[in-house]
């Protein structure tokens, strides 16, 4: 790669860069599997929110294989992994006492974010 | 990490006051910023999650303080002098000439 | 990111950002072209007005509505949208039961290729933080009252997954061509802010 050139901005652009993988990787988790996400606190880059630690959500379905972002930024390495969307519900999330505890949260998350739960 | 960046949950930043019909960008320097930053990536010295973790791991009540352009510049140098793009000594020296040519 | 919504920048840094522009440029590492054309490419020619006609295709095509749902990405490509940061997209259909409101708690991932470079307020911190804890208070900062019985879900964009919400298509639009029900459909709508306008609010 190298210095981008003004006649070459818009193929760029719509070829974009993403983050799949063709990659055969088996997955753990499936649609309505219950997880459990990991309490991890790396000093490194990582897509796992603080507020979404240690807590319990539902599989709501498997993106595919993605580039491991917490390694990539780290060393370059592109490692595939399933990527899930997980539903939280604002009572998990926030407490019981939350306003509207059955409103939802969807997050992207890693498959080694997640512990098997339920 | 646990940087400020991770937002989700916090209180008391106020209300959200969207600004109605506003520009893409409101300073020339963004622009300048945004276009820098998206061009120096097609050297690919590093990836997106890089960027992101270079932004990220500003000093926290800096990150609170600044705009999110201001988080991206902060980045963008971050890894330019990693990958050794540029020096600090240059940048230092490059912004006093221009400082200087401005006065005049 | 403070209380004001778009604050000053620190003193030195339009000076900094001038200094390394001026720097890349001199090394020949950014040719000031290409940094002209992509300044211009989404200042002027990508926003709003692409995911506005997606929706537009997706309330009066059935057919390209479930294609929408099934593979947003291809779905969206067909109309010629797509690219960086919207490699991977997934569309959200509100319903009367079901709304939806999209946000990156950790930085400011957004569906570029549909909708442009996010506005200020999706990037900075009170609805960062807040979308994901308090949504309904959010919406109603930005005039959306929902009934008690909708269920709020909110997308939080943690990896390169970009969501676009379909909002419900307005009553009383059935004799409207698709570029006039694109004129109804707003930025905040496809977000997940904000609801399509009624037909008569354009009249």
């Amino acid at each position: 790669m190298s210095v981008l050139t003004p006649d070459r901005v818009q193929e760029v652009l719509r070829k974009g860069g993403s983050a799949r993988l063709d990659e055969k990787v088996s997955a753990q988790f499936q649609a309505g599997d219950q997880v459990l996400t990991r309490n991890i606190n790396p000093v490194g880059h990582t897509r796992l929110p603080r507020y979404a630690r240690d807590k319990h959500g539902v599989i709501d379905c498997d993106h595919g294989v993605f580039i491991f972002p917490d390694i990539h930024a780290a060393t370059g390495e592109k490692t595939g992994q399933h990527l899930y969307s997980v539903c939280f519900t604002s009572a998990e999330l926030w407490g019981e006492n939350t306003k509207h505890p059955d409103d939802l949260v969807y997050i992207d998350l890693f498959e080694s974010y997640l512990l098997a739960s339920g | 990490m646990n940087g400020a960046h991770d937002l989700g949950g916090m209180h008391g930043f106020g209300p959200i006051n969207p600004e109605v019909d506003e520009p893409v960008f409101h300073e020339e320097w963004e622009r300048r910023a945004f276009a820098i930053t998206l061009a120096m990536g097609s050297h690919c010295k590093w990836n997106l999650d890089m960027s992101r973790y270079a932004r990220e791991s500003m000093e926290p009540a800096e990150y609170l303080s600044t705009s999110y352009y201001e988080h991206w510049i902060h980045g963008l140098e971050l890894l330019l002098l990693e990958k050794g793009f540029l020096t600090e000594d240059e940048i230092q020296q490059r912004m006093s000439d221009i400082a200087a040519q401005e006065k005049t | 990111m403070s209380k004001h919504h778009h604050n000053d920048p620190l003193p030195d840094t339009v000076l900094r950002v001038k200094a390394l522009e001026s720097l890349l440029v001199e090394k020949r590492l950014v040719d000031p072209a290409t940094l002209d054309e992509l300044i211009e490419t989404y200042e002027t020619k990508v926003g709003p007005r692409n995911g506005a006609q997606v929706v537009a295709k997706g309330w009066t095509d059935p057919a390209y509505k479930q294609r929408l749902l099934d593979n947003a990405t291809a779905a969206i490509a067909e109309l010629g949208f797509e690219g960086r940061q919207g490699e991977d997209m997934v569309v959200l259909e509100n319903t009367d039961d079901v709304h939806n409101m999209v946000v990156c708690t950790l930085c400011s991932c957004y569906p570029w290729p549909v909708l442009g470079l996010p506005p200020v307020w999706y990037k900075s911190a009170p609805y960062r933080a807040r979308s994901v804890i308090d949504p309904r208070a959010v919406l109603q900062e930005f005039d959306v009252e929902l009934p008690e019985t909708t269920t709020i879900r909110v997308w939080d964009s943690t990896a390169e997954i970009r969501y676009m919400v379909l909002p419900q298509r307005p009553a009383g639009t059935e004799n409207l061509s698709e570029e006039q029900l694109a004129d109804l459909v707003t930025r905040d709508s496809m977000i997940g802010t904000g609801l399509a306008l009624d037909p008569e609010s354009k009249a």
